[in-house]
């Protein structure tokens, strides 16, 4: 009995190592890049206004989880976009809806499946990065997870060390992490990773 | 020789399904004090002097960092991708019933190294007292040098069966099994940092035998504190595939809830501020699986 759980076990290790997802194409971002570059002044634009996070839950892109945040409340609705309670909830709440609605409708298109603006500090005091994932065609296997590739845009130019791998800063050589990834260089203000996570 | 195995294999199963299946109570002597008195003590401390115990630490940051816990306790922000949300529950019950002690043993910690919360003795690690002030892309956690002291030492000091495997702390271990929390050690913590009644139903695997889940919180919310133990990749998903583990991985103050037309509206608290979200009676089910009552 314990023989054949070890089988199974060593069966699946093998599966899932050696099978694992592949993203079709390698230059997501260079051919999607005008859109794609759009979506982020768009969202960088509506954010200021009145922050938001929007997330695409569902395989189909009908479905968006929002997340509409403020100083003292995050509140978070699911809706299928076709409905008339989500244009309804964002007038309720002073959002503009029809830029929303334009983004919601590029990020269905580009397969967009998460934006939203990730805070963090240097030299104690607060930047701002807007992060987004894509959701590309891939090659999946029997027990290979999902792949993702989400991109940072930073508003001012980052260090990267020789391999292109996202810096802390200049005088550092400590790699930075972002949700616990290694971020590489596209630009000197963009970088992209690959992952099993869209948010 | 094998039936021993066997037995052994069995009870070890036994443990991991049913020991953590709590319904235990604990009572505790209570411990209180304002926010005034913490205030007050906090406006006697030289608070520019730094710490051998604690190099990068930096001072402004630290005593800053206790003060706007004491005007805003609910502004405990456990960081982004860590394992450190149970510790931030944990200060929410804590700045509830005693600012002065949490700010007492704060400053005895960053003076001496050690210190004494409510008869829990604190002697954090050498790589704790390296890591705290260092904690980076964390969200507003990196400029919050006390919490990051704080959510370090507890998880080096409370252990449970989740952090068996990895019990030194090593970089980045705060967001690793070394942070982690299953439900017996919650309220193991909640009963002997704050000195309260804890009761809790559910376990880390099968869900609370609850009839009606909306019904038991109700009951419940107005004359206690409620934390929820809850499987957050539900409601917070980060991939698009269907078949997902269930298993639990957050943990929140419950605030509020009220029921339309079969949605339930909950109102929470967890990193750092309130949230209000809606699902379907059914979702509220799926997603519990502790249900932890602490007296007020």
């Amino acid at each position: 009995m314990i023989r054949h759980f070890t089988i199974i076990i060593i069966s699946y290790q093998l599966l899932a190592s050696s099978c694992s997802t592949k993203i079709i194409s390698n230059n997501y971002y260079q051919l999607q890049k005008e859109t794609v570059d759009d979506i982020e002044s768009r969202y960088e634009k509506l954010n200021a206004l009145n922050p938001f996070a929007i997330a695409f839950t569902d395989k189909e892109f009908k479905i968006i989880s929002i997340e509409m945040i403020s100083d003292t409340l995050t509140r978070i609705y699911e809706f299928n976009i076709d409905e008339q309670r989500l244009a309804d909830t964002l007038l309720k709440y002073n959002y503009d809806t029809a830029g929303i609605y334009y983004l919601i409708k590029k990020m269905q298109q580009t397969k967009v499946a998460w934006i939203n603006s990730v805070d963090y500090y240097v030299n104690d005091q607060p930047q701002q990065l807007i992060y987004l994932s894509i959701k590309p065609i891939t090659i999946r296997y029997l027990f290979s997870p999902p792949k993702y590739i989400a991109l940072g845009y930073f508003r001012t130019a980052q260090s990267f060390d020789e391999k292109g791998r996202l810096l802390d800063n200049r005088r550092t050589k400590r790699i930075r992490k972002i949700k616990g990834q290694v971020f590489y260089k596209i630009t000197d203000r963009i970088c992209y990773t690959i992952t099993e996570k869209y948010r | 020789m094998s039936i021993y195995y066997k037995f052994a294999f069995f009870l070890f199963l036994f443990l991991i399904f049913f020991v953590e299946r709590i319904q235990a109570e604990y009572l505790f002597e209570g411990i209180s004090s304002t926010k005034k008195e913490a205030i007050e003590f906090l406006e006697k401390i030289d608070q520019t002097k730094e710490s051998t115990f604690w190099p990068n630490v930096k001072p402004k940051l630290f005593y800053d960092n206790l003060k706007l816990n004491l005007e805003n306790p609910k502004s405990f922000y456990p960081g982004r991708s860590t394992n450190f949300c149970s510790y931030g529950a944990l200060s929410y019950l804590v700045m509830e019933k005693d600012p002065l002690g949490y700010v007492k043993f704060m400053n005895d910690l960053y003076d001496k190294g050690e210190a004494v919360f409510n008869n829990n003795k604190f002697k954090p690690s050498k790589p704790v007292m390296q890591a705290a002030g260092t904690l980076k892309f964390k969200g507003v956690l990196d400029i919050r040098h006390a919490e990051q002291m704080w959510f370090l030492v507890l998880a080096d000091k409370f252990k449970g069966y989740l952090n068996f495997f990895d019990k030194r702390y090593h970089e980045g271990d705060e967001n690793t099994f070394w942070a982690a929390t299953n439900l017996s050690k919650f309220n193991r913590m909640v009963s002997s940092m704050c000195g309260r009644h804890v009761k809790a139903v559910g376990s880390d695997l099968i869900k609370p035998w609850v009839k009606d889940v909306y019904s038991y919180l109700q009951k419940r919310i107005d004359s206690n504190i409620t934390s929820l133990y809850i499987n957050n990749r539900i409601i917070h998903k980060k991939n698009h595939d269907k078949i997902k583990f269930s298993i639990p991985t957050h943990f929140i103050i419950l605030k509020q809830i009220r029921k339309e037309n079969n949605m339930v509206t909950l109102r929470y608290w967890d990193y750092g501020g309130e949230t209000e979200m809606q699902i379907s009676n059914r979702t509220l089910k799926k997603i519990i699986f502790g249900i932890i009552t602490i007296d007020k």
